[in-house]
């Protein structure tokens, strides 16, 4: 699963969810991939749960990228805690996710299937995407 | 080969984000008009049309300038990310026989040999061709290729009167043998991995 093997600060700050994605906004990499309707917070686990997803349909062939990278922990109190005694301890790291962004990127397969590979794969996810294809493909 | 598409354009004097943004909702797409050593002309284009003109790339716009008209490529074309209508087009001038290097996108024809996986390397390539004979793309032949065959930049299909404005040797698309059975195996020993995030976020500090 996807974690910075090393880290300055343990906390950060929650990180900011307005606005639209600034880069990364184009398949550049693949024929397809998935862009994201909706701000949202995606974890390691949802990262590698939509690559299982999709390598799994994709069996053999293909290529896969993975366009983003969970390197914001975000913390948790332990339950029944009174408020207070300072930040809770890191719980899980997430990849910052704007509208615009392409997540994931996949080709070497027809386009059936990859559409499927990534219909599996936004499920995974927590946001509304959809799926693109490169610009000025066939 | 590009057709010229004739557009009505309307001169603009004012600038700013709050300018292009009111341009943007009466319908009109903010758009610059450089090159030859002219002075840049800012310009407003139709959006509707504009947009179904900026559809294939290096479209060759034949525009009316308060009366003169101005033969321009599309240099640099700004979309926004999610809805992806048109935000500010670049476009430079043009001479009719001049020749101009341009980005065109590489198609690929044909089937590979079965049992084997294309990897294309080059989705777009430089060229050099006749602004007003600009291919809209460039084929690259894969029919029957094997697993270890290489194409490079000097297969493609060039038209006539195009160069090539990369090397030759450049892989445009590799065969290679899918990855082997053991991908599954993979997945199950990263699912099984999947222990305490808190641990290793530790481990992590």
């Amino acid at each position: 699963m996807l974690i910075p093997r090393r880290v300055k600060y343990r906390k950060q700050h929650h990180p900011k969810r307005s606005g639209a994605a600034k880069g990364g906004t184009t398949v550049s990499f693949g024929e397809y991939g998935i862009q994201a309707e909706t701000p949202a917070y995606v974890t390691n686990r949802q990262i590698e749960a939509a690559r299982i997803a999709m390598t799994r349909h994709i069996k053999r062939g293909g290529k896969v990228w993975i366009n983003i990278y969970p390197d914001r922990p975000l913390t948790k109190k332990p339950a029944e805690t009174r408020m207070g005694s300072g930040k809770g301890s890191p719980e899980w790291w997430v990849a910052n996710v704007k509208p615009g962004r392409v997540l994931f990127e996949l080709s070497g397969v027809s386009e059936e299937v990859a559409r499927e590979a990534l219909r599996l794969a936004i499920h995974k996810l927590p946001l509304k995407a959809r799926i693109v294809r490169r610009e000025g493909g066939e | 080969m590009t057709d010229q598409i004739k557009l009505p354009v309307e001169v603009r004097t004012e600038f700013g984000k709050g300018y292009a943004r009111r341009a943007r909702a009466n319908g009109q797409v903010p758009a610059v008009i450089y090159g030859h050593g002219t002075d840049p002309i800012h310009i407003l284009l139709p959006a509707q049309e504009a947009s179904l003109a900026l559809r294939h790339s290096n479209v060759l716009l034949n525009l009316d300038v308060e009366g003169a008209p101005q033969l321009v490529l599309t240099k640099d074309v700004q979309r926004e990310p999610i809805r992806g209508f048109l935000m500010h087009v670049d476009l430079l001038v043009v001479r009719k026989g001049e020749k101009v290097s341009v980005d065109v996108n590489v198609h690929v024809e044909g089937e590979i040999a079965a049992g084997g996986l294309l990897e294309q390397e080059l989705f777009t390539v430089s060229i050099e061709a006749e602004a007003t004979h600009l291919p809209e793309y460039v084929t690259l032949n894969v029919e029957g290729k094997e697993v270890g065959d290489v194409m490079h930049a000097s297969d493609l299909i060039l038209p006539e009167g195009t160069e090539l404005q990369i090397e030759g040797d450049a892989v445009a698309a590799t065969v290679h043998a899918p990855r082997a059975e053991t991908a599954a195996s993979a997945d199950e020993a990263a699912e099984s991995a999947t222990s305490g995030t808190a641990a290793e976020a530790k481990s992590a500090e």
